[in-house]
């Protein structure tokens, strides 16, 4: 109770009281402060505000006030040239209403968990295997870090280049074999899979990292002891390694939802040879990410009101998502 | 199975009994071959005629039309132009977020004042704000400030990094032992004096890997850069990457000498840089604890 | 002791100075809003207009302007879009592209009227339809006719001979007359070249379909017609192809390796489209031709360009743009470029006649020309395109999953109407 829980909790607002998790580094004193410095009024931490001020004030500038505009937004027809006309919920009356959005809604979480699921489970492992070797730690480390610094787009055309129906390099590898050429750009299942490998591949390098800083701060006592109590790996992973482990997981999985639940760059740059048709997100909108909903009503058709309106139901939509996963790895953490 | 990893003794010490090591091994020389897989496979196709690649099966080897495509590629897009652009938005936006988070940072780990509690649990609820959101009011935020299509206004979008914020907080409660920052008050050393002289140097691990994070961020935007510059001619790497591919879909070794071209400064910024960064992200919070 | 605090302030000093540099690097290059009318600046894409014109039309005004001109690629709407909706930055020359014409037109009051700077004296040189289509509802032009995109039939000979069908241009015209002509002969080239498609997707049979018509979606008085029987009747005509096997169901990044591999016998498209597979298949020069499109010619696409309110020498401007679309200089960008005039003068003159190599030395204007003068006019509504969007969506859904033709027309009906709606459509 004493210092704010480290990981995400405490970014949920009503869950003040009850343990929070312990933080990842254990060894730590908590911070100093609380006991140092009795409240003496606002003033006497003038410091520690204009620390902070910069961030806060840029924040509330560029990211905050934006946010909050948007939601006014939401309330108007606007083609973003003309005059805005305010139209009450209509917009979030034609949302629920509007095929297209659940579809993409669908999109983004099937992708989502395409995604994730592989990139976290492959990352633990790696992290795990890469904790246990001692030679080339240092290069498997780089060489598995390396997809996270190419940007989006070039990945993104270099998929789009790999998993051609025609001339891909996958299809040519199929076809020695005897396989036919897949659709993997033209089947929606398919599509769906070719995006959430290409941010598999991009991302399961980044969240290793991560978890190895946390595998690193595990005392190797605790190992020991469990060693000398006859405890397996198996055992050893799931019963220490694991609830150590917990805050961390709970932070990648926060992150990663946020990102994957963002994804937009990669369907749009994935299809975006596809003139003659305006919408967006490939054959059957297998592709539409919710993200990539809103830049096409707003962007490309001009509704930014609508666009608008997308873009906050999807954001209630993420703060139920990370609440769920939230509570699910808090249960777990309890018993 | 593979939670070999949590057998004892493995943090850096000399204790080494590795039973399982070579399976291990193979297991990550094969994630490695897939990480790296993909920019081979670009050398390949930057290197050969986009003919080439339209053959089935297509071909495997490297080409020897590399020079060709680059030139073919510079002609079509300002290469070197938004790339400079890149250089200038990513090194500005490094330095202040470094400056901006650390100091932040530095404020809520080391120091208790009304509202921290509040003022930080935001700050993790506003890592959770899709930035898509306010995209548009950005927008119009910027043009009133009169920056769009100028490059400053890609530098303040980035520079409220909530993540750098709580990743160096971690890093400086747990890297800063609080003896030293309590010798120095003693010393007379005030609250800028502790965070510029005894802290920053303390958590440089933890800069350099939020300030690879952070140029990568930047290098990497795509969104943003798409909407604001609005002045053609005048992009970010990242946005004439995407021109150039969709304008140009017809000539896809071309595209391919592009992604090439625009992948190779970051993979040599990575790894000049990787050690310290890996390290930062891995190694700093132990050795400080 | 006091140093530790200088040297703080030194950084602070020095960050801020570097975000300056940038701002002001930045703010010089995005000058527009100066009173300097001696620059202009014109916006344009890739192939909207001819870029040799472009570059001897700076030469040409260079006593007068200093024309600076960006060729832009990605989503040019969005572009010009936010840019009118910041009001900075804004080009004092712009193209239009034809299909986003009417999304403009509401708000035209951030265009100058043409035809107060002498566009109603040259009008008369342009195809009426095509000048009308960038007309306001009060009769302000905004939008100076670049080009038209008459379609035609795109087929390639050699295959048509080695399928034993004629490939003459006149008599595979006679063979296509209507579009069950048309379906007839890919039958037949199924049947000799099996793994060849005749269409690459059923969204190219529905745009030019809906071209071929009178109406489109939304007519005058902003009524969703777009469930009606003629919007209907092109729908069955794209769906055919699905059902009769002859539809290369291609949506993604393949169609250009498909047109270099010879899988598609022929290609329904715009004038415009020509210099799309040349690009895309320079190794099949000398094997296609043109001949009419089946069941009449549409139009798709064919771009303006316009002067925003914010242009900074209008005069000028005006004049640049006369000279580089006058009939002339327009008919160029048919060689340079594929760009088809939108004035009839420029289709006699040699630049437009003469014999086109990638097309076996056919005259293909011999094709176009009529198609230009026969082309049906139409209302476009501002929001036509967005309502349009979803009967091509059901279409590839139809392609892709697989889904019952009539289920893809109720969901692509029921979309349409919500989207129409959703922008101001009753």
């Amino acid at each position: 109770m004493s210092s704010p829980p480290v990981t995400g909790p405490a970014a949920v607002p009503r869950h003040r009281g009850g343990p929070g998790p312990t933080r990842f580094r254990p060894r730590r004193t908590p911070p100093p402060g609380a006991v140092r410095v009795r409240r003496r009024g606002v003033l006497s931490h003038w410091r520690q505000y204009l620390a902070i001020s910069p961030f806060y004030l840029v924040f509330l500038a560029f990211s905050f006030f934006p946010v909050l505009y948007s939601l006014y937004l939401a309330f108007q027809r606007w083609d973003g040239i003309g005059d805005m006309h305010f139209v009450g919920l209509q917009e979030f009356r034609f949302l629920w209403k509007d095929p297209v959005f659940w579809l993409s809604i669908r999109n983004t979480l099937v992708i989502w968990v395409l995604s994730t699921v592989p990139t976290l489970v492959g990352a633990l492992v790696l992290a795990t295997l890469l904790h246990s070797v001692r030679r080339f730690k240092g290069f498997y480390r780089i060489a598995l870090y390396v997809p996270n610094v190419t940007s989006i787009v070039a990945v993104a055309i270099f998929f789009g280049a790999v998993f051609s129906n025609n001339f891909g390099l996958v299809n040519a590898i199929l076809g020695t074999v005897g396989i036919s050429p897949v659709p993997w750009l033209s089947n929606p299942w398919l599509i769906k899979l070719v995006i959430a490998l290409l941010m598999t591949w991009m991302w399961t390098g980044y969240n290793m990292i991560i978890y190895l800083a946390g595998l690193q701060t595990i005392p190797k006592e605790i190992y020991e002891a469990a060693k000398l109590d006859g405890a397996g790996p198996v055992r050893t992973f799931l019963q220490i390694t694991m609830p150590i482990m917990r805050p961390i997981i709970l932070f990648t999985v926060i992150i990663s939802t946020i990102n994957g639940l963002q994804s937009f760059s990669e369907p749009q740059i994935l299809f975006a040879s596809e003139a003659a048709n305006p919408s967006l997100g490939g054959p059957g909108q297998a592709g539409l990410t919710t993200l990539l909903y809103f830049y096409q009503s707003a962007f490309v058709n001009n509704d930014y009101g609508y666009g608008a309106a997308i873009v906050w139901a999807f954001f209630v939509l993420i703060i139920v998502l990370v609440l769920i996963n939230w509570r699910i790895v808090q249960r777990g953490r309890k018993t | 199975m593979t939670a070999a990893g949590t057998t004892p003794g493995q943090v850096g010490t000399r204790r080494s009994r590795r039973p399982r090591g070579l399976s291990a091994h193979v297991f990550l020389i094969l994630a490695v071959l897939i990480s790296v897989f993909p920019f081979v496979w670009t050398i390949i196709m930057a290197t050969n005629t986009t003919q080439d690649i339209y053959k089935s099966p297509p071909k495997l080897t490297f080409g020897s039309h590399l020079l060709e495509n680059i030139r073919h590629m510079l002609k079509t897009i300002d290469f070197f132009g938004s790339m400079l652009n890149t250089i200038v938005v990513a090194s500005v936006t490094t330095l202040l977020v470094l400056f901006v988070d650390s100091l932040a940072a530095f404020a809520f780990a080391k120091f208790d004042f009304p509202g921290r509690r509040v003022l930080f649990a935001a700050l993790l609820g506003f890592m959770m704000l899709p930035l898509q959101l306010g995209i548009l009011p950005q927008f119009i935020l910027v043009s009133k400030i009169g920056w769009v299509g100028t490059l400053s206004a890609l530098v303040p979008p980035s520079l409220a990094n909530a993540f750098g914020i709580f990743w160096l907080r971690q890093y400086i409660q747990s890297g800063v032992p609080d003896e030293l920052l309590d010798a120095a008050r003693i010393d007379g050393a005030g609250f800028f004096r502790q965070y510029w002289n005894i802290t920053l140097p303390m958590i440089k691990p933890g800069l350099s890997f939020l300030a690879i994070y952070a140029f990568v961020n930047a290098w990497n935007d795509y969104i943003w850069p798409l909407v604001v510059l609005t002045k053609p001619g005048h992009v970010t790497l990242q946005v004439a990457l995407a021109q150039l591919n969709v304008a140009h879909n017809t000539d896809y070794s071309m595209v391919m000498a592009g992604v090439l071209m625009a992948s190779v400064p970051m993979l040599v910024v990575f790894s000049i840089f990787a050690r310290g960064f890996i390290a930062g992200a891995t190694e700093g919070a132990v050795q400080g604890s | 002791m006091d140093l530790s605090r200088r040297r703080f302030l030194q950084a602070a000093a020095l960050t801020a100075a570097a975000a300056g540099a940038t701002a002001a690097c930045g703010g010089s290059s995005g000058s527009s809003g100066s009173k300097d009318d001696k620059d202009l600046t014109l916006w344009y894409w890739g192939g909207a207009l001819s870029d040799k014109v472009v570059a001897e039309a700076k030469t040409h005004f260079s006593g007068q302007v200093k024309l600076t001109t960006n060729s832009i690629g990605g989503d040019f709407k969005q572009k010009l879009t936010t840019t009118l909706a910041a009001g900075a930055a804004v080009p004092d020359i712009t193209g239009i592209k034809g299909e986003d014409i009417a999304s403009f037109l509401p708000n035209g009051s951030r265009f100058l009227d043409l035809n107060d700077l002498g566009f109603k004296k040259l009008s008369s040189q342009y195809l009426d339809w095509k000048t009308k289509l960038a007309q306001t509802t009060d009769g302000k032009q905004i939008g100076f006719p670049i080009d038209i995109g008459p379609t035609a039939l795109y087929y390639r000979a050699d295959l048509f001979d080695k399928a034993g069908l004629p490939s003459d241009p006149a008599k595979v015209a006679a063979e296509t007359k209507t579009w069950d002509d048309y379906y007839a002969l890919g039958a037949e080239l199924k049947k000799a070249l099996p793994g060849t498609y005749l269409i690459n997707n059923l969204g190219s049979v529905f745009n030019i379909a809906v071209g071929q018509g009178t109406k489109r979606f939304i007519d005058e008085n902003n009524h969703f017609i777009g469930d009606q029987d003629h919007i209907r009747a092109a729908w069955d005509l794209s769906v055919r192809p699905y059902q009769l096997g002859l539809d290369g169901k291609i949506n993604d990044n393949t169609h250009n390796a498909a047109l270099s591999k010879g899988t598609l016998t022929t290609e329904l498209g715009a004038a415009w489209h020509a210099l799309d597979i040349e690009q895309a298949a320079p190794n099949t020069k000398g094997k296609w031709h043109v001949s009419p499109n089946p069941g009449g010619p549409a139009n798709q696409g064919g771009s303006y360009l316009a002067l925003p309110k914010q242009c900074r020498n209008p005069e000028e401007a005006f004049k640049i743009i006369s000279w580089i679309l006058n009939p002339a200089n327009d008919a160029r960008g048919f060689t340079d470029a594929a760009i088809f005039p939108a004035c009839p003068a420029a289709y006699a003159m040699p630049a437009m006649t003469g014999p086109d190599a990638f097309f076996g030395g056919q005259k293909i204007i011999e094709v176009f020309g009529p198609a230009a003068e026969a082309i049906p006019a139409s209302y476009e509504a501002p929001a036509d395109a967005a309502v349009m969007a979803p009967y091509l969506t059901e279409l590839t859904n139809i392609e892709a999953k697989g889904k019952k033709p009539d289920d893809a027309w109720k969901d692509a009906v029921s979309q349409a109407k919500q989207i129409g709606q959703r922008q101001g459509v009753s």
